[in-house]
């Protein structure tokens, strides 16, 4: 019960240290924030004047640790604050732009489990063989290919020459197609290289073949004594794929025109918009430290050496 | 029923790791099987394993280690369960009792996994398991060098008590021909994977005829090395 | 681990045995001076083990080794730590003792046999001439046979180097033959202490008892006819 409660505190302070340290990126990056707020704001050069009342309703002038804490202490009470830029609430917004992405995403990562696990099941049937080599080729070119080349391949293909399906925008549930095929191929890639490797190693641990020699059938072997150890290694990796499809997701709408967080989030950065970036980043860090918390409690569930080695 | 296995031999990339060789064991007899490490002995018993199963023979093989008999994901009770089932037994609380009483399995959390025992205890449990199904033979690959002398010593004591009202054949493979000695009525000596030698333990003791059970029984005991 | 107490004199062997969790690589560790100790103090002639890099011989001997260096390379560490130069005829003259061939020493330590790597481990815990050499069941890997030949070849060494061993083994009779004392640890403590002959002839304690009749049931130890 102890090592939980320290998982949580852990998670606490990556928290805060994650706003801290984007906050102080963005503070400290080259150039005026201000005029980065009134170029966006004004989309014209303005007079010195607006340029010192932007800076002095952004904060911009008060000194960092002054404009961080106006910042979090009205996240506390759950107040994202507003837009430098437009002036209007950031938490509406964040949450149509998150009604956007989390659909790419889920559907992104079901391709990605798809084509992995019959691949890495196929492959591991014969370590070495034709079909394993091939396998893991394809996983390495999947690896290797950037999500904006795969993505404009993939647009010519479907959208310009066969004309099958849209490019552009998010009008309609067909456009969610193609960005979802981009991002869910990249996702299996990574994911049948770490299937397949953890595939092999569960079934060569030492202790197999005296269970087979007890006489214990190849389907229930494979349930009850290969499953279990292969998933360990697939669930570790299970929140650096998180990162990764998150980070695709950003790309991938930008490369489809497609509304969602990738879009907000960049035209925040250029702004130097500094409510709706920190938003962004508060998010993906409460997302990322839940689901590596539930790993934890997931892997002491699985192996409970795991806590007791902790502690 | 006697263990009759005629023409065992093993080849892997290629080369020979056993050349043919027959094995014949009775009903209740002790064979030891000894050579020195990479005389082909482990291969010998887990083909000979192999190939009774295949034939549908009653045979059960404990390994060195309980590490490579249990898997440390699954609780105790899973494994009683799954090689009952295996079996094709009812689950019986009875036999079971009875088992661990005769090995002296001592309050174990069947609940807990393998890790959570002892390892003599968990030693102990592989042997249990192994004789759940009451085979013609049981084969034990090194069964005592992953554990302390004492543990060990209670362990093989133990056994020895539960197969000598029974019809369980024993073939102890080992590389210490003073641990087999000690066990069992009939020695065979491999060297080089081929069986070289195969008769009464005091025959090989007093009369050893090839190198290789020469130089095992030359090096039987540290306190009469030949120096 | 507690209360204990042991000398070790040049040129003579101390066996430590007992079972798993009994405290024997604790005391190793506290030997090399690696585990601090509370109370009491590791000296040799004065001298904390600090200073006198007692040399290790450990169980597995394939792993004891960097897998991605030459033998070579491994077995001059101890000189390259104590900055000594290493004089090839005493590597020489080691090697011969141990019956290592010296091109052996141009491979890795997955190229050679099992009881070879556990050979070159022994040299290289010698190769700098230390004073105290700790050997932690150092054949217990090794087959009967070939077990027996290293015993014999470090015990010759010994009587060369006058090096002082303590020996930590599961196996009373290994104890018995090689070591001068014998002593019986269990749960940290020393449980007894005394001439190697004189434990195998009569234990002092019910405790060495069982251990010693353990040794007999696995035909460890041969009874006195």
């Amino acid at each position: 019960m102890a090592s939980v409660l320290a998982l949580f505190l852990r998670a606490s302070v990556v928290l805060v240290c994650t706003a801290l340290a984007t906050f102080s990126l963005l503070w400290h990056a080259p150039g005026d924030p201000a005029l980065a707020v009134a170029i966006a704001r004004y989309q014209a050069v303005v007079p010195d004047a607006v340029l010192d009342q932007i800076r002095t309703e952004a904060g911009f002038n008060t000194g960092f640790w002054t404009a961080f804490a106006s910042w979090l202490r009205p996240l506390l009470q759950g107040d994202f604050g507003q837009s430098a830029v437009t002036g209007r609430d950031v938490w509406p917004e964040l949450v149509t732009a998150i009604g956007y992405t989390v659909p790419l995403a889920v559907l992104g990562l079901l391709i990605g489990l798809f084509f992995s696990i019959p691949l890495a099941l196929l492959a591991t049937k014969k370590p070495g063989g034709w079909l394993d080599r091939l396998a893991v080729a394809l996983a390495s070119i999947g690896a290797a290919i950037p999500a904006y080349w795969l993505g404009l391949l993939l647009i010519l293909l479907f959208a310009v020459q066969l004309g099958w399906l849209p490019a552009m925008g998010a009008r309609t549930s067909a456009h969610v197609i193609l960005p979802a095929l981009t991002l869910g191929l990249g996702v299996a890639a990574s994911l049948t290289r770490i299937l397949r490797s953890g595939l092999l190693e569960a079934r060569g641990q030492s202790f197999l073949p005296a269970f087979r020699r007890r006489g214990i059938s190849r389907r229930a072997l494979e349930r009850d004594h290969v499953a279990p150890h292969a998933a360990i290694p697939v669930i570790t990796v299970f929140g650096l794929e998180l990162a990764f499809l998150l980070e695709g997701a950003v790309m991938v709408e930008v490369i489809f025109a497609r509304p969602g967080l990738g879009t907000f989030l960049v035209s925040a950065i250029e702004a130097r918009d500094f409510p709706k970036v920190q938003a962004v980043v508060i998010l993906t860090a409460v997302l990322f430290v839940t689901v590596n918390l539930l790993i934890d409690l997931l892997y002491r569930a699985i192996d409970p050496r795991i806590g007791e080695r902790d502690a | 029923m006697t263990i009759v296995a005629r023409g065992l031999s093993v080849h892997r990339s290629g080369r020979s790791i056993l050349y043919p060789t027959d094995i014949i064991i009775e009903p209740g007899e002790r064979v030891g099987l000894v050579g020195a490490s990479g005389s082909g002995k482990s291969t010998l018993g887990h083909a000979l394993v192999d190939t009774l199963r295949a034939r549908g023979q009653s045979v059960a093989l404990v390994p060195q280690s309980p590490d490579d008999a249990l898997d440390p994901l699954r609780s105790m009770q899973f494994h009683w369960r799954e090689a009952e089932r295996a079996l094709g037994l009812d689950p019986d609380v009875v036999r079971r009792d009875a088992l661990f009483e005769a090995l002296r399995i001592e309050a174990g959390d069947m609940r807990k996994r393998p890790w959570a025992w002892s390892r003599g205890m968990q030693q102990r449990f592989v042997i249990a398991l192994a004789l759940l199904g009451a085979p013609d033979l049981l084969v034990m690959d090194e069964p005592t060098s992953a554990l302390d002398p004492v543990v060990a010593a209670g362990t093989m004591n133990l056994l020895d008590a539960y197969l000598k009202e029974r019809q369980t054949a024993l073939l102890l493979i080992t590389h210490d021909l003073g641990l087999a000695a000690a066990r069992v009525s009939r020695l065979i000596v491999m060297d080089a994977c081929h069986v070289v030698e195969n008769a009464p333990t005091e025959t090989v003791l007093a009369t050893p005829q090839t190198s290789a059970a020469k130089a095992l029984c030359a090096h039987r005991n540290w306190l009469e090395l030949p120096c | 681990m507690e209360d204990v107490s042991l000398y070790l004199e040049p040129a003579r062997t101390l066996a430590v045995v007992g079972e798993s969790g009994a405290g024997k690589s604790t005391l190793i560790g506290a030997t090399l001076g690696l585990v601090p100790c509370t109370t009491g103090q590791v000296t040799w002639a004065g001298a904390s083990p600090r200073y006198i890099r007692p040399a290790l011989v450990m169980q597995e001997p394939r792993s004891a080794f960097n897998p991605h260096l030459l033998l070579r390379r491994s077995v001059m560490e101890p000189c390259v730590a104590k900055r000594l130069q290493c004089d090839p005829s005493r590597l020489q003259r080691l090697c011969d003792g141990l019956e290592i061939s010296t091109d052996l020493l141009d491979r890795r330590p997955s190229e050679v046999s099992i009881g070879q790597a556990q050979r070159v481990g022994i040299l290289r815990a010698l190769i700098a001439a230390p004073p105290l050499v700790l050997f932690d069941e150092p054949l217990s890997a090794l087959d009967a046979v070939t077990q027996k030949h290293t015993a014999r070849l470090i015990a010759e060494l010994q009587a060369e180097e006058g090096f002082a061993a303590m020996i930590v083994t599961h196996d009373l009779g290994y104890a018995a033959a090689y070591a001068d004392d014998i002593a019986v640890l269990r749960a940290g403590r020393i449980e007894e202490i005394g001439a190697a002959k004189a434990f195998v002839a009569e234990p002092k304690t019910a405790y060495g008892h069982r251990l010693r009749d353990a040794a007999f049931a696995l035909g460890a130890l041969e009874r006195a006819a």
